[in-house]
């Protein structure tokens, strides 16, 4: 992690971040975080061969480990939210940290599966909730115009820590057995502790509106956790379209990593030729994050567009990957795959990006938490509904149709958000205060404040 | 098959000693009425050569005997009581006759073969062309069988009409195998029978033309897959799982065994409360309870066929729980150390920013006390 010599110091406005300094030390941050919270997440699948042969239970009863871990991460994700709105961002990532560390450190003592579940799923996911979001959220905050290249330069890591962790754990696992593995992951998670460390303590509450709240005699509990958790956001026509929208899109994006490489077998092709087939889909997916992130950067288009764009076209490229395989050619599979790595990486770059346009910047927040929960529906939904596909029709031909057709779905949805034909961004949404003195922007903030007002 | 050994002789005991009394009273009988023939002619046919003899000679005895035991009651008493028994005895040891003849038949064969003697051994046959210097045929034996191997050699340049050709084991030529080889349709065959019935009879065996070509076949039992060359881990008091498998390819074995290396070798491993060994057809697992650092060490599993058994190699580490703690506290204390010099630093450039404003603060008051 570098540390760079902040820039002259003034005023720091905070409302709107401004670009560079700070903020690429807090893109290491997320850098480093998000390998040790989904890297780590990813690479997990060496210890399941260790934890099989151990506890003597099926692959099925140890594959409920990491959905737990995964779902408990999406599931706290409004909690960290909400924490960091109430309290400090910088305190719950380094709690969170420290919880993640502390669910893989009691796991490497579990003596039964149950004991397994507990620690590495539900403590170690409760500390990765708490750190994702916030760690995303906080960049975000700190980035206008270099946004999305900020997003895509942080997410890049879980692809390259992929790469790093499968061999590291596997060497890990063979000198120290899967309980020192674990033990020492635990200590390698705490890492993340110093990465929360970097974020500047807030100098300012949230938001002078939080005071107001506050002072309100008998302003319930209730009323304060929701606008923690920024449960008005779910009464928007906006988000939700949105988040329906980023729902369809997971129920599609993970069915090629959990079927690529047995379809490629069942397509004829080697062990190794299939390996190989999503090695490269991972590398351009790394290609595709950080020049997505880059190039939507430069203004030419509407952030919301280019994302239509590559959800569309990662859509077409799975439709696409049964039928090249089908036809036997081996150059054709790896093309398209190469293709829909690419665009998979390009379009996670910008999901977050495009939130903060329709939200404004103040609420990313308890935004992104509620994003991640209700798309953890979707991810329980989709594994599930292609394997039941591929169970009816006898090969994956099904559940890639299907899933590219979510992909495609999510774009439709995506097509009827406000404002969407037009060529520029629509101002982003202010929260509609009577500080709010800018008689222009008034003027088009209006008929969101008056949809508001109607609710 | 011991015990089945042991059945036999013991009923061929009693059996014969049975048949020895009934026959000696039923020679008795006829010596008793004066049919001396008759009584030499009673004798047990099949190969029990010498026990004729010892009948005959128990009969006669017998009957010198009873000739001189009772001279006075030969008469009448003796008649009464000779026609009844005869009767009686005449059935039984026709009953006898069979039972035994078929008892002597089956034990007093030639060197009885170890095995089940019901079942004749599977025959096999395996057979090679060799059309240059030499080759090597492998051959994957389970069971005992009557392996027959053929060689064939299409000759060198000039092909003469005899050559000597001979069998060797391992190296070592078998006495009496030498043979003359006649060409027949250019190729010269040799041809023989081997019983291979237990580990020893297993190896390399070589046809050899003259010592000019030669075909080896290596009989083996199906070898172990490719085993895994680094330590299973485990940690002191914990309990470990030390896998062992074959190839899918590979015939299932009829069981599995494990074995400890100490000094003097291999020395199999009991089932009990340290140890529990799980079988599952080409799979085995032996779980080791409450490690010690004495457990650790070489372990072999044996899938155990019928006519061999072959060993699979793994070895396990015992290690205390100090081992990933040493990176473990190096990690942690790297955190700390990260976390410390964030905080100071900040520490650090908040203090000058105060002192900064404190200073901009001054000059300004200098300035506006100034105006």
């Amino acid at each position: 992690m570098t540390k760079n010599k902040p820039k002259a110091e003034g005023q720091r406005d905070e409302a709107e971040g401004q670009d560079g300094g700070w903020g690429w030390v807090l893109v290491g941050a997320l850098f480093v975080s998000t390998s040790l919270v989904f890297g780590l997440m990813r690479s997990l699948g060496i210890f399941f061969v260790e934890f099989v042969q151990y506890f003597e239970e099926s692959a099925q009863a140890i594959s409920w480990i990491s959905s737990t871990g995964l779902a408990a991460q999406q599931f706290f994700s409004p909690l960290g939210a909400a924490l960091c709105n109430a309290y400090d961002a910088r305190v719950v990532v380094m709690t969170g940290g420290c919880l993640a560390g502390l669910g893989l450190i009691l796991a490497s003592q579990a003596t039964c599966l149950v004991h397994l579940y507990l620690t590495m799923g539900v403590i170690s996911g409760l500390g990765w909730g708490l750190v994702f979001t916030p760690m995303v959220a906080t960049v975000m905050a700190n980035f206008t115009r270099r946004r999305a290249l900020a997003l895509g330069l942080g997410f890049s890591s879980i692809g390259l820590s992929s790469f790093a962790f499968n061999p590291l754990f596997q060497l890990l696992v063979e000198v120290f057995a899967w309980r020192g593995a674990l033990l020492i992951l635990g200590g390698l998670s705490l890492n993340i502790v110093p990465c929360g460390a970097l974020i500047r303590p807030k100098r300012r509450s949230k938001s002078p509106e939080k005071i107001n709240s506050e002072s309100k005699p008998r302003a319930s509990i209730l009323h304060r956790v929701s606008s923690h958790l920024e449960l008005s956001l779910l009464f928007e026509r906006p988000y939700i379209t949105y988040t329906l929208a980023v729902t369809l899109l997971n129920v599609g994006y993970f069915v090629p990593y959990f079927h690529l490489v047995a379809h490629s077998r069942q397509a004829g092709f080697s062990e190794y030729q299939a390996a190989f087939v999503m090695s490269a889909a991972g590398a351009t997916d790394i290609l595709g994050r950080v020049a997505s992130g880059w190039f939507s950067d430069l203004g030419h288009f509407r952030l919301l567009h280019l994302l239509s764009i590559w959800t569309t076209l990662a859509g077409v490229f799975i439709m696409l990957l049964p039928v090249s395989s089908l036809s036997g050619s081996y150059p054709a599979l790896m093309v398209i795959s190469l293709l829909y790595g690419f665009c998979s990486g390009a379009l996670t770059s910008l999901v977050f990006a495009v939130v903060p346009m329709i939200v404004g910047v103040a609420r990313v927040m308890g935004a992104l938490g509620l994003l991640q929960l209700i798309e953890s529906g979707a991810g329980l939904l989709g594994a599930p509904l292609s394997g039941f596909l591929k169970d009816v029709t006898g090969n994956y031909i099904a559940s890639f149709m299907v899933a590219g057709s979510f992909l495609i779905l999510g774009t439709l949805t995506m097509a009827t958000l406000p404002h969407y034909f037009s060529c520029k961004d629509p101002p982003p949404p202010q929260r509609p205060s009577p500080e709010d003195k800018d008689k222009s922007l008034q003027s088009e903030v209006e008929p969101s404040v008056t949809e508001r007002s109607v609710i | 098959m011991q015990s089945m050994k042991l059945q036999h002789g013991m009923e061929r005991e009693l059996c014969l000693s049975v048949c020895v009394i009934q026959l000696w009273m039923e020679s008795a009988t006829r010596k008793l009425q004066g049919d001396t023939r008759a009584a030499s002619l009673l004798q047990l046919k099949g190969e029990g050569g010498g026990l004729v003899v010892l009948l005959h000679d128990a009969a006669s005895r017998e009957t010198r005997k009873r000739s001189s035991e009772r001279p006075a009651h030969r008469g009448d008493r003796g008649i009464i009581i000779m026609s009844a028994i005869r009767k009686q005895l005449s059935f039984q040891i026709l009953l006898l006759f069979i039972s035994c003849r078929n008892i002597n038949t089956k034990t007093l064969g030639a060197t009885a073969p170890p095995l089940d003697p019901t079942a004749p051994l599977q025959k096999l046959e395996r057979s090679y062309v060799l059309k240059g210097d030499s080759h090597t045929e492998k051959v994957e034996l389970l069971n005992p069988v009557s392996l027959v191997l053929m060689c064939t050699w299409t000759g060198s340049q000039n092909k003469p009409t005899n050559i000597t050709g001979f069998w060797s084991k391992d190296g070592k030529e078998i006495e009496n195998s030498r043979v003359t080889v006649q060409l027949e349709n250019k190729q010269y065959n040799l041809k023989r029978t081997f019983s291979i019935a237990s580990e020893a009879d297993l190896g390399s065996y070589s046809c050899d033309f003259g010592g000019e070509a030669k075909i080896n076949f290596v009989l083996a039992v199906p070898q172990m897959g490719d085993e895994r060359d680094k330590p299973i881990v485990s940690y002191l008091g914990d309990s470990v799982v030390v896998p062992c498998k074959l190839d899918d390819s590979k015939p299932t074995p009829n069981t599995w065994n494990w074995y400890r290396a100490n000094e003097t070798g291999k020395e199999q491993i009991i089932a009990g409360q340290k140890f529990s060994i799980k079988n599952d057809e080409k799979k085995t697992k032996l779980v080791i309870h409450d490690l010690t650092a004495d457990d650790s060490g070489l372990y072999y599993c044996g899938a155990v066929y019928g006519v061999g058994i072959t060993m699979g190699r793994v070895e396990l580490k015992v290690i205390s729980f100090f081992e990933p703690l040493k990176p473990f506290i190096a990690i942690l204390v790297e955190v700390i150390i990260l976390v410390a010099a964030i905080l100071l630093y900040e520490k650090s450039r908040s203090k000058k920013d105060y002192t900064a404003a404190g200073h901009l603060g001054k000059i300004t008051d200098q300035r506006r006390a100034l105006r």
